[in-house]
């Protein structure tokens, strides 16, 4: 099947894949620079790239706080019940 | 009046027929019965039907209005499309079990009245625990057990708060419900909605029986009984300020436990509790756009995590597991597998283009509006985790990742058309939420392709995939289970039992002899002089109390039986004046 193959091309080039979503990330803040804020009710509205600063701190405590209290006490072994 | 077919009716009677039929037959049966009743939701005009009167309630056996078609549709919808995803499965048992769980849930959704809504709320658990014990484990039998048990502690919520209401006002109506006037009775039917609803904390049952289900059971369960659940507390309990709050601290509950889980069935379950946070907050800021929004996300939801369990159900069926740790490679060997699962996870992330973007951005939209940031963040932070366990981490883990690709093959035909037409109708409420804006139960202007959205949408999630690839190595699947408030029903019972053991029995013997010594004397003392009393005094004046009197001389005497089941009746009966009495008072 096609997909595959591509699939595979796309692993092979990680390098300009990553350039790819780099300049595409920019484009994403520069993109939300440029909105117009004339409607914005609450301070969140103002702020620039704010879901990407929400995003990008968001989704790293959560990856920490979760993984860190599973490693704490939530992990039991597959068997823990039987 | 004119007149109205209920859609759950097709579903009973096709699981009366379903037993005789073999082969292909049984499959056209399977497939027309959930189009018959599409055709009868179609077909259905707004009004009140089936009124009647039993045991002195006036009970309304389809309540037709918006809210209640827009969950109509989807469920029936719903119902063909999990009927052609399991067209395969050989038991006609399951079926049945399917086909009246969608019945009674149809039922549920249609039923006018608190009495009525019970009947089909019961018939739902206990049709539904079989598509658990069909998968035939130990677990799964297990599993089934707890489900029930917490089902049936819901039911008895929910019926403890009828019968309240119905002595406090002398209907079962079952209407909106304000705030300021909900009492004991009203939050008791509202925790034992909740509890379907997968509310914290009453939600351990779900993802502990969920991912022990039938692969073609789970598709089932993972629409009918919460979203049953969401429609009752969207017609009953709209602006509850509890349900703002439970319903967002469910969205974070359930990502965090999706990022750390391994099994994609219980990531999945735990995203369930997730996404009906996002309704039952709605439901709790309870604006017409909130509403709008928990229908609207009830109606996508269904669709999208059906979906969801469809592709993991397809892989769990062909590789015989569904373990992260034990996956990786399969976009070599299930490429179609792997588009649909693609387009249900991009889908609950809330893509541009997909059906979460829609729906999901109502309820936030409506925070938003409402001016609740907190929850308008914390809304958006489970928004994050979900494109971040069920979009990155399972896709990847399961479908790419690094280990050597999994022998396993595309799963039967009729697996893949379920999940095909389920992902076309993603892509089409998300190109064209007009056909989903037409059926929601409020007139809205909301619209959810605007630049700021988008936006917000896009940062989002593409920040998420960055920290994604940047902490991947923090994020490889472990092959453990997480502690959840079941520990407290599975575990810590076992400590309770051995104090039984050891303390409580020790007390309750001496207890027990002593009452065999003392109070069995005293007993037997009392009824010899009531019995004497009866006979010299009261016998030649009154006749009848001495019947009454020996009668209860014998009642005392079968209360010393010591058979179980009449303590049981007799604490029953207990319970059962002192709620009378106190529903009096």
């Amino acid at each position: 099947m096609k997909l595959a193959e591509w699939i595979g091309t796309l692993r092979e080039n990680l390098k300009t894949l990553k350039i790819v979503m780099i300049v595409y990330l920019a484009v994403l803040v520069l993109f939300d620079v440029l909105l117009s804020r004339d409607d914005a009710h609450f301070l969140i509205d103002k702020i620039y790239a704010y879901w990407a600063i929400f995003g990008t701190i968001g989704c790293f405590v959560l990856i920490k706080f979760s993984k860190g209290i599973a490693h704490m006490f939530l992990s039991k072994d597959e068997d823990y019940y039987d | 009046m004119t007149s109205w077919l209920h859609p759950a009716l097709f579903f009973f009677l096709g699981s009366l027929l379903l037993p005789f039929f073999q082969g292909k037959a049984r499959k056209i049966i399977l497939l027309l019965i959930p189009v018959l009743a599409i055709i009868a939701v179609a077909a259905a005009e707004q009004g009140i039907y089936g009124q009647y009167r039993f045991l002195g309630i006036d009970g309304v056996f389809g309540r037709v209005d918006k809210l209640s078609l827009i969950f109509a549709w989807v469920f029936t919808i719903m119902a063909f499309l999990g009927a052609l995803y399991a067209l395969h499965r050989e038991e006609s048992g399951h079926h049945i079990a399917g086909f009246l769980y969608v019945g009674s849930s149809l039922g549920a959704i249609f039923a006018g009245d608190y009495f009525t809504l019970f009947i089909f709320w019961e018939i739902m658990a206990f049709s539904s625990v079989f598509l658990i014990w069909y998968r035939r484990t130990k677990k799964s039998l297990d599993a089934g057990f707890r489900y029930l048990l917490f089902h049936v502690f819901g039911g008895l919520l929910f019926f403890t708060g009828m019968m309240l209401t119905y002595f406090k006002t002398g209907s079962m109506a079952f209407e909106s419900i304000a705030p300021a006037n909900a009492g004991l009775a009203e939050y008791l039917i509202l925790w034992g909605f909740a509890l379907n609803a997968a509310v914290l904390p009453l939600h351990a049952w779900l993802p502990d029986a969920y991912p022990e289900a039938t692969v073609e059971g789970a598709v089932f369960l993972c629409a009918f009984t919460t979203k049953t659940a969401v429609y009752v507390l969207a017609r009953g309990f709209a602006g509850f300020e509890v349900l703002a709050i439970m319903g967002t601290a469910m969205t974070v509950f359930g990502v965090c436990y999706a990022v750390i889980e391994n099994d994609i069935r219980r990531v999945l379950a735990y995203h369930i509790v997730s996404q009906v946070g996002y309704m039952v907050a709605g439901i709790g800021i309870g604006t017409h756009l909130a509403l709008n929004g928990a229908a609207a996300h009830a109606f996508a939801h269904i669709l999208y995590k059906a979906l969801l369990f469809m592709g993991a159900g397809a892989v769990l069926y062909m590789t015989g597991t569904a373990k992260l740790t034990q996956l990786g490679g399969l976009y070599k060997t299930m490429p179609l597998t792997m588009i649909f699962y693609i387009v249900g996870a991009v889908s609950i992330a809330g893509f541009p283009l997909f059906s979460g973007f829609v729906s999901k951005s109502m309820i936030v939209a409506s925070a938003h509006q409402e001016g609740r940031l907190w929850l308008m963040n914390l809304l958006n932070l489970a928004g994050i985790g979900t494109f971040l366990s069920v979009g990155l981490k399972v896709t990847y883990f399961a479908f790419f990742g690094k280990g050597e690709p999994v022998t396993a093959k595309e799963p039967p035909k009729n697996m893949l058309w379920a999940m095909g037409i389920t992902s076309l109708m993603c892509l089409v409420i998300g190109v064209y939420p007009d056909v989903l804006s037409v059926l929601l139960p409020f007139a809205s202007d909301y619209r959810p392709y605007n630049l700021h959205h988008l936006s917000e949408a896009l940062q989002l999630l593409s920040f998420t995939g960055l920290v994604f690839f940047l902490l991947l190595p923090k994020l490889s699947p472990e092959e453990k289970i997480n502690l959840d408030v079941d520990y407290l029903y599975r575990k810590a019972v076992w400590y309770f039992l051995r104090f039984d053991e050891k303390v409580i029995a020790v007390f309750d013997n001496l207890w027990g002899e002593l009452y065999r010594t003392l109070g069995l004397r005293a007993l037997f003392k009392s009824a010899d002089l009531s019995y004497g009393f009866d006979r010299k005094a009261i016998d030649g004046v009154v006749d009848g109390s001495a019947v009454a009197t020996v009668d209860l001389g014998s009642t005392v005497r079968r209360m010393q039986t010591g058979r179980i089941q009449t303590y049981i009746a007799l604490s029953m009966i207990i319970v059962f004046v002192v709620v009378m009495l106190f529903a009096v008072l």
